[in-house]
């Protein structure tokens, strides 16, 4: 709605400059130099009231005569009802300095760019008037199913299912070797090719056997268990990749710890010792 | 101008009939006398108030009218400004450079008076609000 407002009166400013334009040419035909700005509102005011006014009287004497079309005798009518004399019109025309205005250009209509476009438009159908407007895309009005029907073969099934296991934990290996500890069969450092996940053993492996836990009563105690399993703190950095020595320290500081009468002094001297022992 | 048409409308009427005698051979000439206001804008206002036709003639009649009109109320505020300067003129004594004020400038001083004896009256603000 703006852009219709904008756009008629955008229209309106083009024809209200060419008569401010025609209304200066008449201005300085008749000797003036400049004129006030408020002056020439009015002059041109005044001249599109007067096209309107003589467009008015001249349609309704027009149609008091029952006809549709205006005649010279209208306009003379009408123009005489407004008091303009006709008397020297003819002299007036042919006066010796006459300025003529150019018509103002057509300007060429934006065109609206085709946006989101699919598919070229349907021709319309000989019933249709051709006056109306092209028909829209036809994504807008024609169903296309959005997907296949699936599949209830059981063989395909069975295989799809099968192949998804596989993806799945191939995909879930590859994750966990990515970015958690890494076991190598070689004996190098830094081991890209074939990283096997590292499995962390409990010691004793019997003891979750032993006490099967099936009801956990005490978090704090899952939990101790767990950070024992994982410490890596008084592991010197190369025997890191040895389960074994990681299982016996583990094992034998918890064993420690699990005697009462033993303080974290001893643990500690106690653990070079089983150290020295394990190597 | 007016006021003698209405006093005696069949003495007008009849010079009506010869003015339109004469303005239907000149609709014929029209061709030859371009108003300064282009057709296309004429047409557009006249069309806004419902007068469609197909006739440029007729459309440049009424632009020639309009032309004339403006042009009698612009040489009526060219008389009022000259008396004006003229009289600036006879009271300033010192007048070096020969007439002076050759130029003249239209103002809502001289436009108000002279539209005035036209029947129209212009009240226009000093601002706009």
């Amino acid at each position: 709605m703006s852009e219709t407002t904008e756009k008629i009166e955008s229209n309106c400013d083009a024809r209200r400059r060419i008569l401010n334009i025609a209304v200066s040419t008449v201005l300085l035909e008749t000797g003036f130099e400049s004129a006030d700005k408020m002056s020439l509102e009015t002059l041109t005011e005044m001249i599109q009231s007067f096209f309107t006014e003589v467009g008015n009287s001249a349609r309704g004497y027009c149609e008091l005569s029952g006809r549709v079309e205006p005649v010279l005798g209208d306009v003379m009518m009408a123009l005489i009802n407004m008091g303009i004399s006709l008397q020297g019109l003819e002299q007036y025309a042919a006066r010796p300095n006459r300025h003529v205005i150019q018509p103002p250009q057509q300007a060429p209509v934006p065109r609206t760019p085709a946006m989101l476009s699919a598919g070229s438009k349907a021709k319309p159908s000989p019933h249709i008037p051709f006056h109306l407007p092209p028909l829209p895309d036809p994504h807008a009005y024609i169903r296309t199913p959005t997907h296949k029907q699936p599949v209830t073969e059981y063989e395909a099934i069975r295989e799809k299912a099968a192949t998804q296991k596989r993806d799945i934990e191939k995909a879930l290996t590859k994750f966990l070797s990515k970015t958690s500890e890494t076991h190598n069969l070689f004996n190098t450092e830094d081991n890209q090719v074939y990283p096997l996940i590292a499995c962390k053993p409990t010691f004793p492996a019997y003891l979750p056997c032993l006490l099967p836990t099936d009801q956990v009563f005490d978090f704090d105690e899952l939990e101790y268990h767990f950070q024992v399993a994982n410490r890596t703190e008084d592991m010197p950095a190369d025997k890191k990749d040895q389960s074994d020595n990681e299982g016996e320290n583990g094992g034998d500081n918890e064993n420690a710890n699990n005697s009462q009468s033993e303080n974290p002094d001893t643990t500690g001297i106690s653990s070079p010792d089983r150290n020295k022992s394990g190597g | 101008m007016q006021m003698s048409r209405m006093n005696s409308p069949s003495v007008g009427m009849e010079e009506d009939n010869g003015v339109g005698h004469a303005l239907s051979d000149f609709l014929l000439q029209l061709d030859n006398y371009t108003p300064s206001i282009p057709d296309s804008v004429v047409a557009y206002y006249l069309n806004m108030s419902g007068f469609e036709s197909q006739d440029p003639r007729l459309i440049r009649l009424i632009a020639l009218a309009s032309q004339k009109f403006l042009s009698d109320i612009a040489n009526d505020a060219l008389q009022h400004c000259k008396m004006r300067t003229s009289s600036q003129l006879v009271q300033s004594s010192k007048n070096q450079k020969g007439p002076k004020e050759k130029k003249y400038i239209m103002t809502m001083e001289d436009l108000v008076p002279a539209l005035q004896e036209y029947g129209i009256i212009a009240k226009k603000p000093h601002y706009f609000v």
